[in-house]
């Protein structure tokens, strides 16, 4: 009695490791479809209107706070970074510049459509950290998310707009492409790696960038007048108006400090 | 129950005409608690996903990044993905003791309603199974996050009845008590606090899988008041959770008193009414940590298995109230 017990018990048990079969590596992961609506209606915006250039420096006044520290022993090839990479990304100030800050048209842009690039914009995890930290993109760009790493990394976007998305890159040099069809400012996370953490703007026009390390950054637009948001992911943004006529430079500075705080939902 | 009627279990009763005296399968009962036992680690191990949040680290279900999830290379298992994939093994070893435990009650149990609760084990803990790959595959939708935590819960009990029912001493028959004249029966009194702390647990799962957990940051106030503005959803799930704990709390202490002091020499009531109790006062503990340490992974899991444990506790009390407390005691008894 007691064997036939086993007998069965081992028979459903080698029925249920069947049943969890899988291939030996790593297989193609499932994507959301595509938007199916890729290219726009209509004559494009003709890009060499943009004559006018909006420029400037994203400041930080004050002491900037130290950003947190952070841990990466818990994945032994993301510790032999360790040293490169002892706190978190958010605050990077340079000789009084804010790094990492988005500065894109929130009101006034003018009427599209606009055709995005052929170009994809490409994410990069290299070296367990998302590279770049802050990115723009239109909507319906490729945006090409890769692996640099020997290790397994997840590509986790917690979009609420665009459908969400979590996939898994196990091998170096996987590439996962994909697009998003609403504009949308959405934070990007690795669940393996908790420190992990990035940011795209994806917009419906191009008149979008993001500061470099010195805090400057350059915008091209046509004539007219617009609202211009800077934002950042700790600090929160801030909104200017400008008006900028044919072939005309202005310069147009943002300034967060300490005490700016970011709105958190609910 | 009708005054003068047999108890619904005396059918457990050593004089029972179809139980054999003989036939005490211990080694199933010994089967079935280490299967319960099995099963609280797995609270506590789902616990941890939740608190590394660590529930889509591994983004393929049934798969592991594509492997068999048997076969995945331990030298893969780093950071979110250690406590995600571990949760997943020990599922699955929880879910074949299960299977075990079914097919052998089915050999061994002479009682049909004890084969058919070890086949409600095995569907709870399949359905189970499923739920956890559903939330993973729709990216931690709360309703199926927090269905997948109740039904654990609910799988608890059922192992606990196979471990109850099993044992020699159910099965040769508990001692039965002359039931006292009380307001509430005390198998009544038992249902209503295993109620009352199942309600909490889900009211409990609800505030974790809304992020909910630090919605109100300070302790014993709530947003600096005793009863706070209710601003908002995930305030009013957390507050609902604090007042279920005094709910529960009192029901504890009313079941406790009235063992110690109607039923307190009978140690199979008294001492998981004490043990009950005890652990109350420590969930109420971890609860307080959990919010003072903003979280701190080590209060907040223990204060998930502690749940449970309550949980398991008030219902073998239950179990036990059910099987011992009758209306007239038997002439032979």
């Amino acid at each position: 009695m007691q064997k036939r017990t086993l007998f069965l018990s081992a028979s459903l048990l080698v029925a249920a490791l069947a049943a969890g079969c899988g291939g030996g590596g790593s297989n193609e992961p499932t994507l959301p479809p595509a938007p199916s609506n890729t290219t726009p209606s209509g004559p494009s915006f003709d890009m060499s209107k943009a004559t006018a250039t909006v420029s400037g420096k994203i400041a930080f006044e004050g002491t900037p706070p130290p950003n947190d520290k952070i841990q990466m022993s818990s994945d032994p090839y993301c510790q032999m970074h360790a040293a490169e990479y002892s706190t978190a990304e958010t605050v990077k100030v340079t000789d009084g510049g804010l790094e990492n800050v988005m500065i894109y048209v929130s009101m006034g842009a003018p009427a599209g459509p606009f055709a995005p690039p052929s170009t994809p914009v490409e994410i990069v995890q290299q070296n367990c950290h998302y590279v770049p930290h802050v990115f723009t993109i239109m909507t319906n760009q490729t945006l090409n998310v890769k692996n640099a790493d020997m290790t397994l990394h997840n590509i986790h976007i917690w979009a609420e707009k665009n459908p969400q998305f979590n996939v898994g890159q196990a091998v170096k040099g996987m590439i996962t492409p994909t697009k998003f069809a609403t504009p949308e400012l959405i934070p990007i996370r690795c669940d393996v790696h908790k420190w992990m953490g990035a940011f795209v703007g994806v917009f419906d026009h191009p008149f979008s960038t993001v500061s470099k390390q010195d805090g400057t950054y350059e915008l091209k637009l046509p004539p007219g007048t617009y609202e211009i948001t800077a934002w950042h992911e700790k600090f929160g943004k801030k909104t200017m108006m400008v008006t900028v006529a044919d072939n005309e430079k202005k310069d147009l500075g943002f300034s967060f400090n300490a005490n700016d705080k970011a709105a958190t939902a609910d | 129950m009708k005054r003068g009627t047999c108890h619904p279990l005396f059918h457990l009763s050593p004089f029972y005409p179809t139980l054999k005296m003989q036939d005490e399968d211990i080694a199933l009962h010994r089967f079935a608690l280490f299967t319960a036992c099995c099963t609280a680690f797995l609270i506590f191990v789902g616990g941890l996903v939740t608190s590394t949040r660590s529930g889509l680290s591994v983004p393929d279900w049934p798969t592991t990044y594509g492997w068999n999830m048997f076969t995945f290379p331990f030298s893969k298992w780093v950071g979110g993905i250690f406590y995600e994939h571990s949760h997943r093994l020990v599922a699955s070893t929880v879910g074949f003791l299960t299977v075990i435990l079914t097919v052998w009650t089915w050999m061994k149990e002479t009682r049909s309603w004890v084969r058919w609760l070890s086949t409600a084990a095995t569907g709870a803990v399949i359905l189970q199974g499923v739920f956890g790959g559903l939330t993973v595959i729709f990216l931690l939708p709360a309703w199926i996050s927090t269905v997948h935590a109740c039904l654990a819960q609910t799988f608890f009990c059922l192992i606990i009845a196979m471990a109850v029912v099993t044992s020699p001493q159910w099965k040769r028959g508990l001692p039965l008590i002359k039931a006292h004249a009380e307001s509430v029966p005390l198998e009544t009194l038992c249902v209503m606090t295993t109620s009352a702390v199942y309600v909490q647990l889900i009211l409990g799962a609800l505030m974790r899988h809304t992020n909910a957990g630090l919605t109100i940051p300070d302790f014993p106030l709530a947003l600096g008041h005793i009863i706070p503005p209710l601003i908002s959803s995930k305030v009013i799930i957390h507050f609902a959770h604090r007042v279920g704990a005094l709910m529960v709390t009192a029901m504890v202490v009313w079941t406790f008193s009235r063992i110690a002091r109607s039923y307190s020499y009978y140690p199979l009531l008294l001492r998981p009414a004490r043990t009950m109790l005890v652990l109350v006062v420590v969930q109420i503990s971890l609860g307080a940590a959990t919010v003072w340490t903003a979280k701190a992974l080590l209060p907040t899991t223990a204060h998930v298995l502690t749940g449970a444990l309550v949980l398991g506790t008030s219902f073998l009390l239950t179990l036990r109230a059910y099987a011992m407390v009758v209306d007239r005691v038997p002439a032979w008894k």
